[in-house]
């Protein structure tokens, strides 16, 4: 991780050495990155491994410990100025006992200068989010969908999704992924997504930063992360002659079969391994993810 | 994901490489407007701080009223008036105050949570709800003096009863008693709003240190005034400033808890 000591010009997001300690436990150590306007960056890693407090101090609910934080160019804590091109969504947001989401869609246009009600109106009903009810009343998966329309129609410059979507259905999520692509195609933004599901997001994610035990351990674009790895399968010799001098990451086999997965290939590569009647296939970015972060993908899985 | 990548495709021939200023500047919002927005949010719900609280005055007006239709239904002569004149010590009416307190913490408690999750700054946050509880305690300054001239007009809601005119708000000046109502409203609700951010800051144990401290003062004040056996000078000092006084001298403790308030509140962070 290599960068630049002064703040990428033209970064709407940019961190140097952020630490944030809480008593004895460092939840983020030493942390560099920056993020470009109108792109969707996922931020993903283990349940614990300091995305949402990494999103809690770029939106100034927590105070960083050290380091330097940017956010369109000035300290995000107490900066309205900050704050006002900010929506921050999050798993765990807490609304007043008495409100219902009437409530919440009546005062969150206040705050948001480009909130479309139109949209708000019609993300409720697809989501099929009774505004009548007590949102203590909601089921876990209509609370999410408070957070995702609010997250969707205020239409921030700067907008970030942390775990949004507990309890939602497959259907639902769906439905989240799309309208964000949609809406985001019309009226450019830059999203910061935090997720456990990352084969659902994927196709969304321009850039990953893959955060481990409070480190960035990988800040690269989606694009490039995809074609870092590729898995060779064929009869076993073939295969095996292929990927000899290779990096291999891993191997699997069964009988005159085999399943090997290798680094980067180039185009003369992938000619070779097609001349050799090898199948090549890419390996989904949880996988690779997975496999930087060092667990089995059954524990990844396991922790949503 | 068929659509969500041929989506991708169609936006990203649209977008343009260079970021353009506004994309990566911060914006210039109106601090007024945004410190009167986080005051509507503490009132957005009126059911909350009006009708509930509202409703259950009436209900226990109702029921001061068939006591009072009680005593004078079975005592006559002047003992009918000696319980009648006792009820100017009724406290039927300081559960609303008390009902105050209560949105005063709940405000710290879980709309802090709430403005913050809608970019406000902690100081947006609480200036609003300083300026919504001056707002909630002269609207029920206003209805509780009304209510103590329809109390007098009626001759105690012909029963000669004592809610909103008891001894101690007095029966002063209609300005007096405003002054009574209201910062006596005030009081509680930043009373509840410095307990509500002492526990946003420092939890539970915050709240078992404060608690503390309070008894502790409290207890040496009492054993003070006690070992000085100036009880009776407390007593005076209560009927020569009277309920007018005794409201004007709130104002003291009142200022304090919001200024404390404000400053605990500016390092505390919402946690689920």
């Amino acid at each position: 991780m290599t960068h630049a000591t002064d703040p990428r010009s033209g970064a709407v997001i940019s961190v140097r050495n952020l630490t944030k300690r809480f008593g004895k436990v460092t939840a983020v150590n030493n942390v560099d990155f920056d993020v470009i306007p109108n792109t969707i960056t996922g931020l993903l890693g283990r349940n614990g491994a300091g995305k949402t407090t990494i999103m809690q101090v770029l939106t100034g609910q927590e105070f960083a410990t050290s380091g330097d934080v940017r956010v369109f160019g000035e300290a995000p804590a107490e900066n309205a100025r900050v704050l006002s091109r900010i929506s921050f969504i999050k798993e765990s947001q807490r609304y007043p006992d008495d409100f219902q989401p009437k409530h919440v869609f009546e005062s969150a246009p206040w705050f948001f200068e480009n909130w479309d009600a139109d949209f708000a109106a019609e993300l409720v009903k697809e989501f099929r989010l009774p505004l009548d009810r007590r949102i203590k009343k909601l089921s876990r998966g209509q609370l999410s969908a408070v957070g995702v329309i609010v997250g969707l129609a205020s239409r921030a410059p700067l907008t970030f999704f942390d775990e949004p979507y507990l309890g939602l259905d497959a259907v639902a999520r769906q439905l989240f992924y799309d309208r964000l692509l949609e809406d985001y195609a019309e009226h450019p933004r830059t999203v910061v997504l935090s997720t456990h599901l990352i084969d659902e997001v994927s196709q969304l994610l321009e850039h990953v930063l893959v955060i481990d035990q409070g480190s960035i351990i990988v800040d690269e674009p989606a694009e490039a992360l995809r074609g870092s790895a590729t898995t060779v399968v064929g009869m076993r010799g073939a295969v095996e002659s292929f990927v000899e001098g290779r990096e291999i990451l891993s191997r699997e086999g069964i009988g005159g079969l085999a399943s090997v997965t290798v680094g980067k290939l180039s185009a003369a590569d992938r000619r070779e391994a097609a001349a050799a009647g090898l199948e090549l296939s890419p390996v989904s970015l949880q996988q690779l993810i997975v496999r930087r972060t060092n667990v089995t993908e059954k524990e990844f899985e396991i922790q949503s | 994901m068929t659509t969500a990548s041929s989506t991708r495709q169609a936006q990203q021939g649209k977008r343009s490489t260079a970021p353009q200023p506004g994309q990566i500047q911060a914006g210039n919002p109106h601090p007024m407007n945004r410190i009167w927005k986080a005051a509507r949010l503490n009132l957005i719900n009126k059911w909350t701080v009006y009708w509930i609280p509202l409703m259950i005055l009436g209900f226990i007006w109702v029921i001061n009223m068939i006591i009072w239709w009680i005593i004078s239904a079975s005592v006559t002569g002047s003992d009918r008036q000696d319980a009648l004149d006792g009820t100017q010590w009724s406290g039927a009416s300081f559960y609303i105050f008390v009902y105050m307190l209560v949105i005063g913490v709940q405000a710290m408690n879980m709309t802090f949570g709430y403005a913050l999750g809608l970019s406000l700054t902690r100081r947006e946050f609480y200036l609003g709800s300083t300026l919504a509880f001056l707002l909630l305690s002269v609207s029920y300054g206003v209805i509780l003096t009304v209510l103590s001239y329809v109390e007098e007009w009626t001759n105690g809601w012909g029963f000669g009863g004592h809610m909103f005119t008891s001894i101690y708000f007095g029966s002063g000046e209609v300005w007096q008693r405003l002054f009574i109502f209201t910062v006596a409203m005030m009081f509680f609700a930043f009373v509840g709003t410095v307990s509500g951010t002492v526990y946003m800051r420092w939890r539970t144990n915050g709240l078992l240190v404060a608690s503390a401290i309070s008894i502790l003062l409290i207890v040496g004040a009492v054993a003070l005034i006690t070992l000085t056996q100036s009880w009776h000078l407390v007593g005076e000092w209560f009927v020569a400033v009277g309920p007018h006084g005794v409201v004007t001298w709130m104002l003291v403790p009142t200022a304090l808890s919001a200024l404390a308030g404000y400053f605990i509140l500016s390092r505390a962070t919402p946690r689920g």
